[in-house]
């Protein structure tokens, strides 16, 4: 196999290919080491490379898989994290001078199940600082960049994570989204995916930004592979104080099932238009899709977009009063630490009183309520992943995001599982993608869907040209 | 209020919270702490007295790990 097509496979693919033997996880190790130096100068998506630790999980895993020890589908395959995702003994940066030598002397939850899962660590990878603000221009690191167009922002936080998998150096990577910190890159970057349900993957370990609103999740190049990850990483952890010890379903059964008669509400009125609106090419590549589920036979209705709306203004004061709690010591002491776009959000965050924060928590509590009845009618919700194309870094606005309707901060604040495909390409040729929202718990559902839609699309097959 | 005041009595809130901000730094500030105090004030139209915040103290999850 040439080392350009073992980048692309899947993890699927590859557990398959290893238990063949066509190729060994020192062979993948090597090849996607070798793409990193070869292309990451460019899009800088690794702060931190393991290689030595990669080469020696590879030859254990070559050792085990030989004599039998099988330890499932993540069994020899190569994955990186975030630069959130503690690492006992490995610098955790959160891309930021504040952390730029910090080593962790635990290992978050996730990382231990998927150590365990015989998967093996390319490295950490960057990020917006601190999973906040915009690209980091002023760090220790340099921004990440899209491979689509390296003059574009891959969309964040885990930047590092989406770039990454467009550009074929890991199988797999764990994000974590607060306001769409998984979902945005995914759609950005044309990859897949998923903020699970809060408290259904383990916080331990995790770097927190907001400690109500942080998800951790899996992202892939496919819908399987989400799957396969996120039952590695999923379950309950005494250690998270929000873990859910509700039963882990078989993600994997179902996927194949197909999607007639699945009801997928849009919520479009009172949400789509906000301020500037949705950029009008990001609509249309969102309709196509819509009339690919319902051609797969789902019945697609409009719902109302009102509550979603409003969603935002609770989930920003929310995140803006947790994020500084948490990091108020620093803001203190060693303010300059931080990078300006991190400094300037998290600060709002000072002058925000106790009766704000806990009306945006008493708006949660009424708006998730609101959102969730639609559950009543429709099975699923459907939104574009990012209401516009990833932007130039020449020309980013600190306030766009303000400017239109956020996608992804809803699902946050209402703790919903949600799962961004890539449906298309929008201007310059830069991917989009489509996100679907399930009720608490029903991640096969969102699945699902997921997968029938881009079985049924060439989307996920397009890859950037390096 | 206008932006001298706007600006002192972020100045004043500033030095309560123990943070040291350069006066530029304070008027890169204000407009975010302005649509943030906005929003805050938007959503207390969303709630009724009867709604309770969605973090409430659980007896069974409180225990330190």
């Amino acid at each position: 196999m040439e080392p350009s097509e073992i980048c692309y496979l899947t993890i699927a693919e590859t557990a398959a290919a290893l238990r063949r033997k066509e190729i060994s996880p020192i062979e993948i190790t090597n090849t996607l080491l070798n793409r990193i130096e070869a292309i990451d100068g460019k899009l800088h998506s690794f702060i931190t490379l393991t290689a030595d630790l990669a080469r020696q999980q590879a030859r254990q895993a070559e050792q085990e898989l030989r004599s039998g020890t099988d330890r499932g589908l993540l069994h020899g395959i190569p994955i990186a994290l975030k630069d959130l995702y503690m690492t006992k003994g490995i610098r955790t940066t959160c891309h930021s001078a504040v952390l730029e030598n910090w080593v962790p002397a635990i290992d978050a939850t996730t990382f231990t199940k998927l150590r365990e899962a015989g998967a093996i660590l390319l490295g950490k990878l960057g990020m917006h600082e601190f999973a906040f603000g915009g690209p980091s221009i002023d760090a220790p690191f340099p921004a990440v960049r899209n491979p689509w167009n390296i003059d574009h922002i891959p969309g964040g936080s885990s930047s590092g994570s989406g770039a990454a998998l467009a550009a074929g150096l890991c199988y797999g990577a764990l994000g974590s989204d607060t306001g769409g910190s998984i979902r945005t890159p995914s759609s950005h970057c044309g990859i897949v995916g998923i903020k699970p349900t809060y408290g259904r993957v383990s916080r331990y370990g995790v770097v927190p930004l907001s400690w109500s609103l942080d998800h951790a999740g899996p992202m892939a190049r496919s819908v399987e592979d989400c799957a396969i990850l996120l039952q590695a990483i999923a379950g309950f952890d005494a250690k998270d104080a929000a873990s859910a010890n509700v039963p882990v379903p078989n993600f994997h059964k179902g996927l194949k099932d197909g999607i007639k008669g699945l009801r997928v509400g849009v919520p479009r009125s009172g949400w789509f238009d906000e301020n500037l609106g949705i950029d009008p090419k990001t609509e249309t590549v969102f309709n196509q899709a819509l009339d690919a589920l319902k051609s797969l036979g789902a019945i697609v209705t409009d719902i109302d977009g009102k509550p979603f709306s409003l969603a935002r203004k609770a989930n920003q004061t929310i995140l803006a009063c947790e994020a500084y709690a948490y990091h108020e010591k620093t803001f203190q002491e060693t303010p300059m630490k931080f990078g300006t776009s991190v400094r300037r959000r998290m600060l709002e965050g000072a002058f925000l009183s106790a009766a704000d924060y806990l009306t945006a928590q008493r708006a949660r509590a009424v708006l998730n309520e609101a959102i969730r009845a639609h559950f009543s009618h429709v099975d699923v919700f459907a939104v574009p992943g990012a209401p516009r194309p990833p932007e130039a870094f020449a020309t980013m606005d600190p306030n766009e995001q303000n400017l239109r309707p956020s996608f992804t901060n809803p699902f946050n604040l209402t703790g919903l599982p949600a799962i961004s495909v890539p449906s298309g390409s929008t201007e310059g040729n830069l991917p989009a993608g489509l996100q679907i929202v399930a009720p608490p718990f029903a991640e096969t559902t969102a699945l699902r869907l997921a997968y029938a839609y881009e079985q049924a699309t060439e989307w996920h097959k397009r890859r950037p040209v390096l | 209020m206008d932006q001298e005041e706007a600006l002192d009595s972020l100045r004043k809130m500033a030095e309560r919270a123990g943070l040291k901000l350069s006066e530029d730094e304070l008027q890169r500030l204000l407009p975010g702490v302005n649509r943030s105090k906005k929003q805050a004030t938007e959503l207390r139209e969303l709630v009724a007295a009867g709604d309770e915040p969605a973090s409430t103290f659980d007896l069974a999850t409180s225990s330190r790990k």
